[in-house]
């Protein structure tokens, strides 16, 4: 096993009892990137520290997204004002306890950690134009309690079905747990046509309930733009192609579609995000 | 991370039998077959967290209640004969997305089985694994023995339905066997013990296929019964046996004519004189090989 540190911190933070959020960046709709961009953003994230990429990532060339070449980044943030620590990072291809214990190494060493928040994403069947949900699950009945006067369901029952692997937030929530950290995995259904896009609904979901929890007093009118756009885009989609409407329609009224159908809603419905209108 | 052990059996030196998942779960089956059958006791396992990630998480109400890891463990036994050591790894560790254990994942766990070895001063190693051979799945598996040390070479001569690489018509003694129940072979000699893996034969058709091959792993135990004194009941093996053969057969079945009669005439190697060339020639072999390939290309499988 390799006996590198991998974690370089360029500055200490003067943190006393943070919290931490972390989002990872290729996730359903592109929410943990969002998300954590959005609160750096509102919040004036100043990086401070990484996690460096080469036991946990494959550097055997690079990708390429919208004409950028990219690499691997695993990084942390702090929003010293609001006791908040950010991270950020592509989801590791191997070694992830010891990428996940390096995380929490520097949440608890460098931040002072009291708890912490995962972002996630699930598929939902329901129409765009139902109200997101967010769900929670947590690692200690103690951090249940805590989370009882906050619109979240809490009630989860899952159990990884044959063939799947729990997620990187399940292990990251259990091994907290095993080092006492109160964790929060948050999980928002997403209309399956809008997987492969950006659901401004849904960070808007997660940002509200970190915004509340941890006091942050953000001003999330340029993210409501943002959702009326969406809605009003999709608005048009549903005038301008009455097969969507119908599909829509029957999602609204419950009705399940077939897969063929699923496949057509969700093909028109992101050429038509994509090319605009 | 390392080895934790619940208990210090009081075992005089012990032989160490491992086996890990591999191709028809030949080895594993067989190892695990027999710590049924002997009642063999855990007492100790590997931590997995280094190695595996999780593959299974129960949430209860919300409440992440347990995150399940693939199981190393250790178990002893007390025989007669023998005191027989057993470690079952559920999973192989992989790196890179590849299907087999390779580089220093494998390398560490190989060494942490053997680190147990040493403590219990293991006087032999034994791992299981598949052979891929051109045979039917009608007839009787062969044992292919790999030793790591000449002086064991003589022992394995005398076991019954066994033979060495140089035995194999076309191989000169040589070979390959992936994974860790390879490895651990290697891993052994250089650390100075002696140890052997039995690897039970599988058709060449059936080794991409989701499903275990038990005719196989009790031709192993049959090795292993005789190699250690003991006698352990089969039965067991028999009952599962005649469950997946009869899903063999299905499949046989779905394999186009041509093919099928290319294959059935593998029926005619036999394991009564196995040192002996088969009557099928090498241009039958390749051409046999070939056909097999084709047919699971085209079907979209493994193969």
């Amino acid at each position: 096993m390799s006996q590198r540190y991998p974690i370089r911190i360029y500055k200490e933070p003067d943190l006393s009892r943070s919290s931490l959020v972390l989002g990872w960046s290729e996730d359903m709709s592109n929410l943990g990137r969002k998300v954590t961009c959005y609160l750096n953003r509102k919040l004036k994230g100043q990086e401070f520290a990484e996690i460096e990429p080469e036991d946990f990532f494959s550097l055997g060339g690079v990708a390429i997204e919208g004409n950028l070449a990219q690499f691997p980044e695993s990084k942390f943030y702090t929003c010293q004002e609001h006791e908040l620590v950010v991270f950020q990072s592509g989801s590791p291809g191997a070694e992830w306890y010891k990428f996940l214990n390096s995380v929490l190494d520097v949440a608890e060493h460098h931040c002072r950690v009291k708890e912490l928040y995962t972002i996630g994403a699930m598929v939902s069947v329901s129409a765009h134009t139902a109200p997101r949900q967010l769900l929670a699950v947590v690692n200690s009945a103690e951090t249940k309690e805590v989370l009882s006067q906050y619109d979240l369901t809490r009630d989860l029952d899952y159990q990884t079905p044959p063939g799947e692997r729990p997620t990187l937030n399940a292990f990251l929530l259990w091994i907290a747990k095993e080092r006492n950290i109160p964790g929060v995995s948050l999980w928002v259904p997403i209309p399956f046509y809008l997987a492969a896009m950006e659901d401004a609904q849904a960070q808007k979901k997660i940002l509200s309930f970190l915004d509340e929890r941890l006091d942050l007093e953000i001003d999330f009118s340029d993210l409501d733009r943002e959702i009326r756009e969406q809605n009003e885009q999709l608005a048009r989609a549903r005038s301008r192609f009455p097969q969507i409407d119908d599909y829509i329609n029957r999602l609204e009224s419950n009705l399940m579609l077939s897969e063929e159908e699923n496949g057509e809603l969700i093909k028109k419905i992101e050429d038509f995000l994509r090319e605009g209108d | 991370m390392g080895i934790k052990l619940y208990q210090e059996p009081q075992i005089e030196n012990p032989i160490l039998i491992a086996g890990w998942p591999g191709i028809g779960n030949i080895g594993i089956i067989a190892v695990d077959t027999l710590r049924g059958i002997l009642e063999a006791e855990e007492f100790g396992e590997i931590e997995p967290w280094d190695f595996f990630y999780p593959r299974q998480v129960l949430i209860r109400k919300g409440v992440l209640e347990y995150l399940e890891f693939p199981s190393s463990k250790f178990y002893f036994k007390r025989t007669k004969g023998e005191d027989i050591i057993f470690f079952i790894g559920e999973e192989q560790p992989t790196e890179g997305g590849r299907l087999y254990a390779e580089g220093r994942k494998a390398y560490h766990m190989a060494n942490l089985v053997l680190d147990v070895a040493e403590k219990f001063k293991c006087r032999r190693v034994y791992t299981s694994g598949a052979a891929v051979a051109l045979t039917h799945h009608t007839t009787k598996p062969r044992v292919w023995a790999v030793p790591n040390s000449e002086s064991l070479i003589p022992e394995i001569t005398g076991y019954r339905n066994t033979v060495l690489m140089s035995d194999i018509e076309g191989r000169g003694g040589h070979g390959n066997i992936t994974g860790l129940n390879g490895l651990l072979l290697g891993v052994a000699k250089k650390r100075g013990f002696e140890a052997i893996c039995l690897m039970g034969e599988i058709p060449v058709y059936l080794q991409g296929l989701p499903m275990s091959y038990p005719k196989a792993s009790k031709s192993v135990l049959e090795v292993l019964n005789y190699s250690l004194k003991i006698e352990a009941n089969l039965d067991k093996l028999d009952e599962l046996d005649q469950k997946v053969e009869r899903r063999i057969e299905e499949f046989y079945q779905q394999i186009p004519l041509e093919i099928r009669g290319q294959l059935d005439r593998l029926k005619q190697v036999t394991d009564v004189q196995p040192a002996e060339p088969g009557p099928i020639t090498e241009e039958e072999e390749k051409r046999i090989m070939e056909d097999v390939e084709k047919f699971f290309k085209k079907r979209g499988g493994g193969g």
